[in-house]
């Protein structure tokens, strides 16, 4: 399993629970997951915190399947099926690799509007990981 | 000073079994007039559906979680016998964290209990909002009868003295010792029940009509007086048996009957059905709401319908909304095939 210690997952709560992105000081870039230093200028390292909106488009997506899936989402296929991974470019700019959640997987379409909502990830240690999965945006 | 309702938001998730898939697998399904129960997804349980009913009604206001003076979170079927639920809503809703929060959790009583806990606090704080959030998903032994019924769905409620859409007019409630129906020992976390009808109708109705005929004497009203009555739905029929002995005139109890397509959705029952309610209600209904919980104890609150809604996610079209699963699937998501 790709291990994520609770000490490292808990302080990506904010981004995983509330969108919670930096904005940089320098060129005013949205950065998404909070970086070290600015991936779009790479001169700052520091940022002002804002809180995305969740919402995007999918840019690009793949089915995970057929026995494809990480060792942590080998059950979920196993009980679930295939299950879409997406691109999603948010409306703040950035793009985020993340699952998506309540849809049928033929009916992915790139360009398809979508919000995050949070999802149980999965469960290691006894702990659920919580954080957010791209849901259709009716 | 007036209080009540100024919001709400309900989830129901979109998987359903039928019963003729339980009829097919054990032979019957126990459920008495349910057609079809709302299960959750496998990436779901009861705090993921918190939070979004949580969003739901504060958006429905609108008011900004960063308002919000109360918190008051209500399951069940929490995922954790031993950890804050209400710390995990806050945070994904926005809800700040010097913010009272206070788990209601071991009966179906849960989700008017933390109503109940919502309306005293806006009561004793006129300037302050309360955020309620119900979900719940029971979980029982494939082996029992009792598991047939058990549904999924959440609502959350928006609580103050402005912006009202229902006016509380009163609550009560009763408790009382009964045993041998639902409850959960420890050993699992499975509900257990001696399946003996007779513990199950004394207790019910026992508390049920204690504490609604004690709100209408309050009020000094009677049960023919309310356009909808919201009652706790193990199943379809109980409505019914409660409904006539407090008084209720039937078609009172159509517009918050969800079980027939949703189960028995635990401590967010009432929650939920009475959003079905607030959903189609005219200014002017009036609402009784009558909750149990076995153990046991009942909650009976009134509310007046005083604003127009413009429901965004009603309940009915959330229910017209599903994708159907087999038995083997249900099996597989309610985790029952280790």
């Amino acid at each position: 399993m790709a291990h994520v210690s609770i000490p490292m997952y808990w302080r990506t709560i904010p981004q995983r629970y509330k969108m919670i992105g930096q904005k940089c000081k320098k060129c005013g870039a949205v950065n998404f997951p909070p970086k070290g230093v600015c991936k779009y200028c790479n001169a700052s390292s520091e940022f002002e915190e804002v809180h995305l909106s969740g919402k995007g488009k999918v840019h690009t997506f793949v089915l995970i399947g057929a026995g494809g899936a990480p060792p942590e989402f080998a059950e979920q296929e196993k009980a679930g099926g295939s299950y879409p991974v997406a691109i999603v470019e948010l409306a703040e700019g950035p793009k985020v690799i993340g699952q998506m959640s309540d849809v049928n997987p033929k009916e992915v379409k790139m360009g398809m509007p979508v919000k995050t909502e949070l999802k149980k990830i999965y469960t290691e240690e006894g702990v659920i990981r919580s954080g957010f999965k791209f849901v259709p945006d009716q | 000073m007036t209080v009540g309702i100024s919001g709400y938001g309900v989830y129901i998730p979109r998987l359903r079994i039928k019963k003729e898939d339980y009829a097919a697998a054990w032979g019957s399904f126990s459920a008495a007039g349910v057609s079809e129960k709302s299960v959750m997804g496998l990436d779901e349980d009861v705090l993921t559906a918190a939070t979004k009913v949580a969003k739901r009604a504060l958006e429905s206001v609108p008011l900004g979680p960063e308002k919000v003076t109360r918190f008051a979170m209500a399951s069940t079927s929490a995922p954790y016998v031993e950890k804050l639920l209400s710390g995990t809503v806050m945070c994904g809703a926005g809800v700040p964290n010097g913010t009272f929060s206070s788990d209601h959790t071991t009966s179906t009583r849960a989700g008017t209990e933390a109503l109940i806990a919502g309306f005293e606090h806006v009561m004793a704080n006129p300037a302050g909002h309360a955020l309620v959030a119900v979900a719940d998903a029971p979980r029982a032994s494939m082996w029992t009868t009792v598991e047939h019924g058990l549904g999924a769905g959440a609502a959350a409620y928006v609580l103050g003295s402005d912006n009202l859409i229902a006016e509380l007019e009163g609550y009560t409630s009763y408790a009382s010792e009964h045993f041998g129906e639902r409850f959960k020992t420890g050993e699992d976390d499975l509900i257990h029940d001696l399946n003996v009808k007779k513990f199950f109708e004394s207790a019910l109705m026992t508390n049920t009509t204690k504490a609604a005929s004690a709100l209408l004497k309050k009020l000094g009203r009677k049960g023919e007086e309310y356009q909808h009555v919201v009652v706790q739905q193990p199943d379809a029929k109980v409505p019914g048996s409660i409904g006539k002995k407090i008084g209720a005139v039937d078609t009172s109890l159509a517009s918050s009957l969800v079980s027939a397509n949703l189960g028995d959705l635990g401590a967010a029952s009432t929650p939920t059905a009475l959003a079905a309610a607030l959903d189609v209600a005219k200014v002017g209904d009036r609402i009784l709401v009558v909750s149990y919980g076995s153990g046991a104890g009942s909650d009976a609150i009134s509310l007046k319908v005083v604003g127009e809604r413009r429901p965004v996610n009603t309940v009915a079209a959330q229910v017209a909304k599903k994708d159907y699963i087999n038995y083997v699937q249900y099996l597989k998501l309610k985790g029952a095939i280790k």
